[in-house]
């Protein structure tokens, strides 16, 4: 069943074209990769999905219910959450505060919150951290911070744009460990990513976008052997 | 449920703290027993209204992050409602308030759906252009508000409990009682926000809104109710300053300067914290009084540095007075540049030091 369907999105700004009649749906369960080259309207799409941009044109659908126009709060609620390129720690709350602010989505209760924050700071491993102030962490850490943040809102579909950049190789390998974990939970991903590596060994399937269109959509193998793409963003090396 | 987490608080608190509370309290409630000099009482009633204003503003601009720079609106509206009911329609203070906190809440609305819509300095300059519009309506209604001659108390009724009259309200002592319980109740209002989901959401939005937005935290519902608790405690605070000094008019509750002095008495405290307003309650009032009555030059004639009948004791005598918003803008700066999470921050780092 698909639970994320975007049928010809398309977003100007003024006479630009950050995203043109882009068309892909997301099932239910799987990670979905989406790729391209900087400039390609990747977050664009992201934020026409949920709610900070209002799509020029075309539909998104969420379980099979309109969703364009709505706001971000009102698009958390229904279960889709996203995670930020560049981090968005509520820097002078502390971290377990941050996380039950994600909680408190659900429940008016700031013990209930409490324990379900704790428990997703748990699923993330920075429970040591709880009582420090979200600032002062660590990029590694306030990568994981924000994935908590998400989870506790409880999300059936998560967006995590560029959730391993600037990270090194043992964070992002913690983090692809994570978003497997989260995907065996249920929970269908859709994951923005400029490391080509990790892309391939997590996604599904992936959609790759170029100056604002939808280039090429397949498997990882389709899209390591797709000529366009090739040509586009992943050069010959990658082959 | 919140008076199980107040109590679940007070569990946890030191013997000590508890003590000290019982003992401040204790002495703020006794003080006009043993203290009756007038100029007293009169210093402890103006340090009340400040910690009303500036735990009023704490709430809007120091928890959810909105630095509104025209509290007046709202400290005005307070207090013409409940003048202009004590004057024309014989209504007693003490319900002209809850009509006034009312009013206030109609204003609040408005003013919270137009300037919402800004973010960061737009928003302040909005919020000073809505209390300008309210000063000038104020000034220019002359049917309702009288103008620019204001509105003069000439007789507050007696508060009654059935026939018994429980005060009159001719000398301090009952302002002192209404000022101290209206600011332990803005205090008790701040620490239930604080320690409620309304809290951590005026917290989030103040860190970072479109954070906040993406966490279901709807941003223009939980904007407004901040204003609204935030404009009801100022008008509160209006209603109380109008009764008290017996005369209202639209430069003395409308002013910008109002809305200043609102934001100083948080910033210098320190902002987004329980205590910060009643510390800098507790710094400018002293000062602004200290600064007004010549005290200083008295001071400085006592060292010995300086003689009375000297050329500068005589210029001293003559222009400290005078330059007593100058001296306290130096102040106020000196502050904010050394100390910017205010006084307290400043204390509980200078602690946090020492425990090292």
């Amino acid at each position: 069943m698909a639970i994320l369907e975007i049928q010809h999105v398309s977003k100007f700004f003024g006479g630009l074209a950050a995203n043109a009649d882009v068309y892909f749906t997301v099932e239910q369960g799987m990670i979905m990769g989406l790729i391209g080259p900087n400039g390609a309207g990747k977050t664009t799409l992201f934020n026409c999905i949920t709610g900070y941009y209002p799509p020029s044109k075309g539909e998104v659908k969420f379980n099979g219910e309109r969703i364009n126009g709505l706001l971000p709060d009102r698009v958390c609620k229904l279960g889709m959450a996203r995670t930020w390129q560049k981090v968005r720690p509520l820097a002078n709350m502390t971290v377990i505060d941050n996380v039950m602010v994600g909680a408190l989505c659900r429940t008016n209760s700031l013990k209930a919150a409490r324990e379900m924050a704790m428990e997703q700071l748990k699923v993330v491993s920075i429970e040591h951290k709880a009582g420090f102030l979200a600032g002062g962490l660590p990029i590694g850490e306030r990568k994981k911070l924000e994935v908590a943040r998400v989870l506790a809102t409880q999300p059936k579909l998560l967006l995590l744009d560029e959730v391993m950049g600037g990270l090194n190789p043992t964070e992002s390998e913690e983090l692809i460990h994570l978003i497997i974990d989260i995907k065996n939970k249920g929970i269908t991903q859709m994951i923005i990513e400029h490391d080509m590596k990790a892309i391939m060994r997590i996604s599904d399937r992936i959609v790759v976008l170029n100056s604002g269109e939808k280039l090429a959509e397949g498997s990882p193998e389709e899209i390591v052997n797709n000529q366009d793409v090739i040509n586009a963003y992943l050069g010959d090396s990658h082959i | 449920m919140n008076m199980k987490i107040f109590l679940a608080n007070i569990a946890g608190y030191s013997p000590v703290k508890i003590l000290l509370t019982i003992a401040v309290l204790a002495f703020l409630f006794l003080f006009p027993h043993f203290v009756e000099n007038p100029y007293a009482l009169h210093i402890m009633i103006l340090l009340f209204l400040s910690t009303i204003m500036g735990e009023s503003w704490n709430i809007l601009g120091g928890y959810t992050g909105q630095y509104s720079v025209g509290h007046a609106a709202y400290f005005g509206t307070g207090a013409y409602i409940t003048m202009m009911l004590m004057q024309y329609r014989q209504v007693p203070p003490w319900y002209g308030v809850w009509a006034g906190a009312a009013v206030v809440v109609v204003v609040a609305l408005v003013i919270g759906s137009i300037c919402f819509r800004l973010r960061g300095p737009y928003f302040v300059l909005a919020s000073i252009a809505v209390a300008e519009i309210m000063r000038l309506s104020a000034l220019n209604l002359k049917d309702i508000t009288n103008g620019a001659e204001g509105i003069l108390a000439t007789e507050i009724p007696p508060l009654k409990i059935g026939a018994t009259v429980v005060t009159d309200f001719l000398s301090k002592v009952p302002f002192y009682y209404t000022g101290l319980t209206f600011a332990l109740l803005t205090i008790a209002v701040t620490y239930l926000v604080q320690h409620s989901k309304l809290g951590y959401y005026f917290q989030a939005i103040r860190e970072d809104q479109d954070a906040a937005h993406s966490l279901g935290i709807n941003l223009s519902l939980y904007k407004n109710i901040s204003l609204v608790i935030s404009a009801i405690l100022t008008s509160l605070a209006g209603s109380f300053y109008a009764v008290y000094i017996g005369f209202i008019d639209p430069s003395t509750v409308f002013p910008l300067d109002i809305s200043v002095q609102i934001v100083l008495i948080c910033i210098i405290g320190g902002i987004g914290t329980i205590f910060g307003p009643v510390i800098g309650a507790l710094v400018l009032v002293p000062l602004s009084e200290a600064l007004r009555s010549n005290m200083i030059a008295e001071a400085i004639f006592k060292t010995g540095m300086v003689t009375e009948e000297s050329g500068p004791g005589q210029f001293l005598k003559e222009n400290l007075a005078h330059a007593h918003a100058l001296i306290y803008g130096i102040l106020v700066v000196i502050v904010i540049l050394f100390m910017p999470d205010g006084v307290l921050g400043f204390m509980k780092k200078l602690l946090a030091k020492r425990m090292k």
